[in-house]
């Protein structure tokens, strides 16, 4: 029961960070990335090649994967940015389907469909971090550092140029704003804090494969933003602590008949999403009332 | 007429521009002088604020060119010319909904899009100050922390000026800035645009009320299906019967 606790709580943290990272770019920029889960997954794919070839310190392999997220991020943002809300919707669905082809195919990095094994635990000052407590820790570390650094910039001038951009992106470029600039950092920072994410999940799991980075994984992060509070600090939080405690708590239920967990949970999904949209479109943290004018 | 021979801050000769068969904008030439209120006046669909449009880069314009400062500007984007001091206003405001009015402001004064603002805590705080003298100035400063969304309508015109004043911009393009307000706010506005104009502020306006018109106005430049038909003291523009017919949807006598 201990362990199980301490599994959900480290993938919380991970998903905490993968759902703030996309409220940075989907509330605060506009940018409706259906293509959250290629970073991710570039993260960890990244942390994984570096573990095993080079070094699993964190200082250098968490960087790498970063680095590496943010460099990618840079050259699929650019043509993605010259193209506005649902078609950028459209715009980055493709590149998640592209990303997962480009995951299970390409054999010698990413280990295709069979994916990577034996990713060696990650180092934290010559110590290995085997133990699940200890990882919790860092995970939990690792998500502290991406509120305060997304908080940070958020609160800043950089905060208001993306708000601004949300706003009314013409009154922004008006007023002398570089609205592809600011769009295609928003994306690099976020990315590239995506990776971190994506770098845990590596070390946690050991093992990866294409199969986290699809589509599902993606939408589930965009429905963690929604349901929680799109353009809130707390909100992203929220959504993934419910999001990811939701299926224990369904499968506690004794009188659920266990073999149709799955469907109800579906269900229960579904139901609660439409309802929510129309009696509190602006998430659970969000101020209520539905006013995008 | 004020100041007639000076060079002009901002000139465009033989603009044009159609969307598909229509000329929107027909051939126009105009120059705009440092310190002088220019207004354009038309009717509906005259192409006053295609003008404005194509003067801010918001659109290509097919043939003609519009000199800044001596310089042309065709085919620099949209920031680009926003940085060189050119600034507008929009006929729906486009206020930055979601922020409130101090941020509204205060985001108009950062021109960097990197992740900080260059002279540190120093120019941070002169920021600021300038931000509440802003609001004090349009009326604003008790709404501060409110969010744009929130504010009553006259409220929301001001904020737009409230945000081109912190633009520091040497030329505004003002797209009818002042309908729709009561009569105080209406004086409120008169004496906020007297007091930037004596500053030194460069000033195009489309409007449609016509004491407005006479009441700022240096100049006059009157619109119709895209093209300049006067351009001169607004009396003389104004007095013109044909002009009259034009505007008040009269068949010309």
């Amino acid at each position: 029961m201990f362990a199980y606790i301490l599994n959900l709580a480290t993938l919380i943290c991970i998903n905490g960070v993968l759902a703030i990272t996309l409220n940075f770019i989907m509330g605060y920029a506009g940018i409706f990335s259906l293509a959250h889960a290629i970073f991710f997954g570039v993260g960890a794919y990244s942390a994984a090649y570096f573990a095993l070839h080079s070094s699993a310190s964190i200082f250098l392999a968490v960087p790498a994967a970063m680095l590496v997220a943010a460099v990618l991020s840079l050259v699929l943002a650019l043509p993605a940015l010259r193209v506005r809300g649902e078609y950028f919707v459209a715009a980055s669905l493709g590149l998640q389907v592209l990303g997962v082809t480009v995951f299970s195919e390409w054999k010698s990095i990413t280990g295709g469909l069979g994916g990577i094994i034996g990713i060696p635990p990650v180092e934290l000052f010559g110590h290995a971090v085997t133990d699940p407590v200890q990882f919790l820790l860092l995970a939990s570390g690792c998500l502290a550092l991406v509120i305060l650094i997304t908080n940070t910039l958020l609160r800043s001038s950089f905060g208001r140029n993306l708000k601004a951009i949300r706003d009314s992106e013409s009154a922004a470029h008006s007023f002398g704003k570089n609205v592809a600039a600011i769009k295609t950092l928003s994306v690099v920072i976020s990315s590239a804090l995506a990776a971190v994410a994506g770098a845990l999940y590596a070390f946690y799991l050991g093992f990866i494969n294409v199969e986290s980075f699809m589509l599902d994984t993606s939408t589930l992060l965009m429905a963690m933003v929604i349901i929680g509070g799109t353009g809130t600090l707390l909100g992203p939080i929220v959504g993934a602590v419910l999001l990811m405690l939701l299926p224990s708590l369904f499968s506690y239920m004794w009188f659920l008949p266990q073999t149709e967990i799955g469907s109800i949970q579906q269900i229960a999904y579904g139901t609660a999403m439409v309802l929510l949209m129309v009696f509190r479109p602006g998430g659970i943290v969000g101020s209520g009332k539905g006013d995008r004018r | 007429m004020k100041q007639e021979n000076e060079d002009a801050l901002l000139r465009i000769s033989g603009l044009t521009k159609s969307f598909g068969g229509l000329r929107v904008t027909d051939d126009v030439s105009l120059a705009l002088r440092p310190g002088i209120v220019t207004t354009l006046v038309g009717p509906n669909g005259a192409g006053k604020t295609t003008l404005f449009n194509l003067m801010t880069g918001h659109l290509a314009p097919d043939s003609g060119d519009i000199i800044w400062n001596g310089k042309s500007i065709v085919g620099k984007s949209h920031y680009q010319i926003g940085r060189l001091g050119v600034a507008r206003t929009f006929q729906d405001l486009r206020l930055f909904n979601h922020m409130t009015v101090e941020e509204n402001v205060l985001t108009v004064m950062e021109p960097s899009s990197w992740i900080w603002q260059q002279g540190g805590s120093t120019a941070r705080k002169a920021r600021m100050e300038r931000v509440r003298d802003i609001l004090e100035r349009t009326g604003l400063s008790d709404k501060a922390a409110t969010r744009a969304v929130d504010l009553a309508y006259a409220e929301r015109k001001f904020l737009s000026m409230a945000r081109i004043m912190a633009s520091d911009a040497k030329m505004w393009l003002l797209d009818e800035p002042a309908s729709g307000l009561d009569r105080g706010s209406y004086e409120l506005f008169l004496d906020l645009l007297r007091t930037e104009v004596s500053k030194g502020v460069t000033v195009c306006i489309i409007e449609h009320n016509l004491d407005i018109v006479i009441g700022i106005s240096d100049r006059i430049a009157f619109l119709d299906q895209g093209r300049l038909l006067a351009d001169g003291d607004p009396a003389h523009v104004l007095k013109d019967p044909h002009l009259a017919a034009i505007y008040f949807g009269d068949q010309p006598a």
